[in-house]
């Protein structure tokens, strides 16, 4: 089910505009500028710098076998993180600090790359054992600023 | 899982619309409560309901081995039930960690309910806002893995017990706000006023806006029994609260 998002953690305006933005995608039409200006408006500068790592393709989804799966995210600055699949968790220090501590942010960019790589269909897919999965699972915690 | 919290807690009132969602696993809850409560006894309790569903395995995860089974409501310790609930003790905040990270290497049958107690003493050896956040949120990816196993028509719950401090401080109050972003329904047991040899509490079911709060009385006998009582509407009105025999004082 490609572009299915959490309901319960996206306020459904957010959910909304991206399902439009599916929605346009899928009938094969470029983004519409309005939804990109309301990205823009809900998201702030975050909307920029994710649309940016869309573009640049640093989005992969890791999945295994077992059916498992997460997302990595190469950030801007060359470190890559890790982002939950089925909720909003993002190894870098922006979640910890803007979203969780803060509450400044719904997502950091890295997720919001993430949503907008489900809608706009440009994920790069990585296969990996289940081992692999769980070591990737267990070592993103360790991501320091 | 507030379903399933909510069959446990009105077992008269398990027919009618709920029936449909007998196979919903319904959202991830928080069981929050103060020291010595009963929600051990709720959340075992909670494994049994859902062991007799007929569907998955359940997966108790909990620091230490129970003491001894905590005794239920109604249908109780019934072996086959008994059976079905798999006990797993994490006795760290890495080995739960592991635990979880490696919960799809696992083969067998994907469990239909995932229980957590105790998340409170995990938190305290990592205390850190983003760990707490990490913790939450791999139960619920764990879950929703469990859930794409069992595939349609069905889904695994998620149930997680948080002692609470009654003086905490605001780093406190912020970790607990972290984690109610990833546990939209919350059930709160508070103490009731106990009466002689009782001990009572009063369990309020706020859904997270997918159905009506609830609340019920929560009674335990000095033999462990525990009963299970609608909360009555109005406080002046003790001859409605049918179960609780220990009069309308409050």
């Amino acid at each position: 089910m490609a572009g299915a998002l959490p309901a319960v953690t996206l306020p459904s305006v957010v959910a909304e505009l991206l399902s439009e933005m599916a929605a346009a995608v899928q009938e094969g039409a470029r983004i519409p500028d309005e939804h990109l200006l309301s990205l823009k408006f809900v998201f702030g500068s975050s909307a920029i710098q994710a649309l940016d790592l869309v573009d640049r393709q640093s989005i992969t989804l890791i999945s295994s076998p077992s059916g498992r799966r997460v997302y990595q995210v190469l950030g801007s600055s060359g470190k890559t993180y890790t982002c939950l699949a089925s909720c909003h968790y993002c190894s870098c220090p922006a979640f910890a600090f803007s979203v969780l501590r803060k509450s400044d942010s719904l997502l950091c960019k890295h997720l919001l790359a993430v949503y907008l790589s489900q809608v706009m269909r440009t994920c790069q897919q990585l296969s990996v054992s289940d081992k692999q999965l769980t070591d990737i699972l267990l070592t993103e915690k360790k991501e320091e600023a | 899982m507030a379903e399933v919290l909510r069959r446990v807690l009105s077992p008269s009132s398990a027919a009618g619309p709920e029936e449909e969602n007998t196979a919903e696993a319904g959202p991830p809850l928080l069981l929050l409560c103060g020291p010595g409560s009963g929600k051990t006894a709720l959340l075992f309790a909670a494994a049994l309901e859902t062991a007799g569903e007929g569907r998955g395995p359940v997966l108790f995860l909990t620091r230490r081995p129970l003491q001894s089974l905590p005794r239920g409501t109604g249908a109780a310790l019934d072996h086959l039930r008994l059976q079905k609930i798999r006990f797993q003790y994490p006795r760290s905040t890495r080995e739960l960690l592991h635990l979880l990270c490696s919960a799809h290497e696992a083969r067998g049958p994907a469990p239909s309910l995932l229980l957590l107690d105790g998340l409170e003493e995990y938190l305290a050896e990592d205390p850190g806002l983003q760990e707490a956040a990490y913790l939450a949120a791999l139960l619920l990816d764990t879950a929703d893995h469990f859930s794409h196993r069992v595939g349609p028509g069905g889904g695994c719950g998620l149930i997680v017990a948080l002692q609470t401090q009654e003086e905490g401080d605001s780093g406190d109050a912020l970790q607990l706000s972290v984690l109610q972003r990833y546990f939209p329904a919350q059930c709160w047991l508070q103490p009731d006023a106990p009466g002689p040899g009782q001990h009572r509490l009063r369990a309020s079911l706020e859904p997270g806006g997918l159905g009506p709060r609830a609340e019920w009385c929560v009674a335990f006998r000095p033999d462990g029994e525990m009963t299970v009582t609608p909360w009555p509407a109005q406080a002046g009105d003790p001859s409605s609260d049918k179960g609780s025999s220990s009069g309308g004082q409050r």
